[in-house]
């Protein structure tokens, strides 16, 4: 563990240093993700100006919901963007070199890519969560609350991402079906949280994590629901456990390509 | 005429090309329909508790609102730009360059032929659910909507292409083009009335959407509202002085482009 952990945070010392040697470009990237991303924070807020409190939900708790899902979104596809390109290396057959490589499987494709585009998202969240804490005027309680929430996020996220990217073993043509489901996980986490009520809360917390990963911590935040907080810990290592099963079941399915490069 | 069966020639192609792969557009189909109606749902739940009316709008009015945006978003006109980056960043503009066709008419009329099939039945499908589901608004049962609503489709979509036109061609002076399509495209997607629809825009949001570029070229998302009768005019103007200015700016870029490159050079 000790040594795959290692190996992890050296290929991403490596993929940062290749990313950074274009400056211009890495600059850019960082911050144009984050001009990118006030696009979702304008749209709630209006929304809320314009028909107010939506289920309880003030400006404060759109910022906090941007944080958090800009903030697990910018972490996983830093220095794990290899996730996303799944897809890509199974159709390609790519995948072969990793499956030769004696390191774990999932950690070796996950850094085999970094997004610099990815880190503007992650400093964009670290932004968003500080103002959220100055709005509420967070407690010392609320502030850790933030955090652990953020770890069990992250699994949810990584669990969810991987159990998608996971069908790619099942297509030949996995590219369209991977982003299709992707962006149905991702984009209702995204949306004014306050909005999802009855069967559409129900529906985006437990056939698909997309509340997991934004809107429920920041209702536990702001209300100091400790009930929520476990909803939300069962909930990630559930989502992270039944994904490295899917992954490991799935990898299975794969054909090697041979020396004419057929994948599949 | 030349042009025109160039046009032809490419569409033809690009919609046999969807044609052969009917997976793929299911899948691109369903992607924006679950994008869409988890959005209608929310906004039906915001509408029901706020009485069924906000701004004076209906739920009715907004759901129609947000499909035009969605459904125009299909065309995916916004990839011209990643189109036009990629040929420059891989070299393939050289060889483009030396054909006897104009590069930029080649690849226009490549994006539109692309997305015209998943266009067409994500409008339709789309158009049979929201009347099951929601009906027809009375604004949109005269002959008076369909015919402004052609005129305003066909000057989106050349304000659109001119748009991301204008951004992919910075390929030629900027090594990565991405950010700047980001922000140019989130100000379409704020501006056009996607995630928020244009009657719920505070006043001063919505004058920036009905001036600037980027709104104009969702004006599609207008004509479902009963401001649209005594507005179009002043709207159909403005997308013509938008398409004017940049097709101006687009034609400036892409000469200044060819200059700078040498076609089979080092």
């Amino acid at each position: 563990m000790k040594n795959e952990l290692k190996f992890a945070l050296h290929t991403i010392k490596k993929n940062l240093a290749s990313s950074a040697e274009l400056r211009t470009s890495f600059l850019m990237n960082i911050f144009g993700m984050m001009i990118n991303n006030v696009s979702f924070v304008i749209i709630w807020v209006f929304l809320i100006k314009t028909a107010g409190n939506i289920g309880g939900w003030t400006s404060a708790d759109i910022f906090g919901l941007q944080g958090f899902v800009a903030l697990i979104y910018g972490f996983v596809f830093s220095f794990g963007a290899g996730l996303k390109e799944m897809p890509r290396l199974v159709s390609s057959g790519i995948f072969d070199q990793f499956l030769l490589s004696p390191k774990s499987l999932l950690g070796r494709v996950a850094t085999s890519s970094f997004s610099a585009s990815a880190i503007g998202d992650l400093f964009f969240g670290v932004v968003c969560l500080g103002i959220y804490w100055s709005m509420i005027g967070a407690s010392m309680e609320q502030i850790i609350l933030t955090l652990v929430l953020c770890v069990f996020a992250t699994l949810a996220f990584i669990g969810a991402t991987v159990s998608i990217q996971a069908i790619s073993f099942y297509f030949t043509d996995p590219d369209s079906v991977t982003r299709s489901l992707f962006e149905l996980f991702f984009t209702p986490s995204l949306f004014h949280g306050g909005a999802f009520q009855g069967a559409t809360r129900f529906v985006f917390t437990f056939l698909l994590p997309s509340l997991v990963i934004g809107t429920l911590p920041v209702e536990a935040v702001t209300n100091l629901s400790y009930q929520k907080v476990v909803l939300i810990g069962v909930l990630s290592v559930v989502w992270f456990v039944l994904s490295l099963w899917l992954f490991k079941k799935a990898v299975k399915r794969y054909e090697s390509a041979n020396f004419m490069t057929f994948g599949q | 005429m030349k042009q025109l069966r160039l046009s032809k020639t490419i569409i033809i192609m690009m919609i046999r090309d969807r044609i052969a792969y009917p997976g793929r557009l299911i899948v691109d189909t369903f992607g924006i329909a679950a994008r869409c109606g988890v959005l209608l749902i929310l906004y039906w739940y915001i509408f029901n508790v706020k009485g069924g009316e906000i701004n004076g709008v209906t739920f009715q009015i907004t759901s129609w609102s947000m499909f035009l945006y969605f459904a125009f978003m299909t065309l995916r006109l916004r990839d011209l730009a990643s189109s036009i980056m990629q040929d420059i960043k891989s070299g393939t503009v050289e060889i483009l360059l030396s054909k006897p066709v104009h590069y930029l008419s080649y690849r226009v009329w490549w994006q539109f032929g692309a997305g015209l099939y998943p266009f067409f039945v994500a409008a339709i499908l789309g158009t049979v659910a929201l009347t099951f589901l929601v009906g027809i608004p009375a604004t949109m049962s005269s002959s008076f909507f369909f015919l402004s609503l052609v005129g305003v489709f066909i000057l989106s979509s050349i304000l659109s292409l001119l748009i991301y036109a204008a951004v992919g061609l910075l390929s030629f002076w900027i090594e990565d083009i991405k950010p700047l399509y980001w922000i140019v495209d989130k100000a379409v997607m704020i501006l056009g009335g996607s995630y928020l629809p244009v009657a719920l825009f505070p006043p001063l949001m919505y004058k920036i959407a009905i001036w600037s570029p980027f709104g104009a070229s969702q004006f599609i998302t207008h004509t479902v509202y009963e401001t649209w009768k005594q507005s179009y005019l002043e709207m159909f103007g403005i997308q013509l002085t938008w398409i004017f200015i940049l097709g101006f700016i687009v034609t400036v870029m892409f000469s200044r482009a060819h200059k700078k490159v040498s076609v089979n050079g080092g």
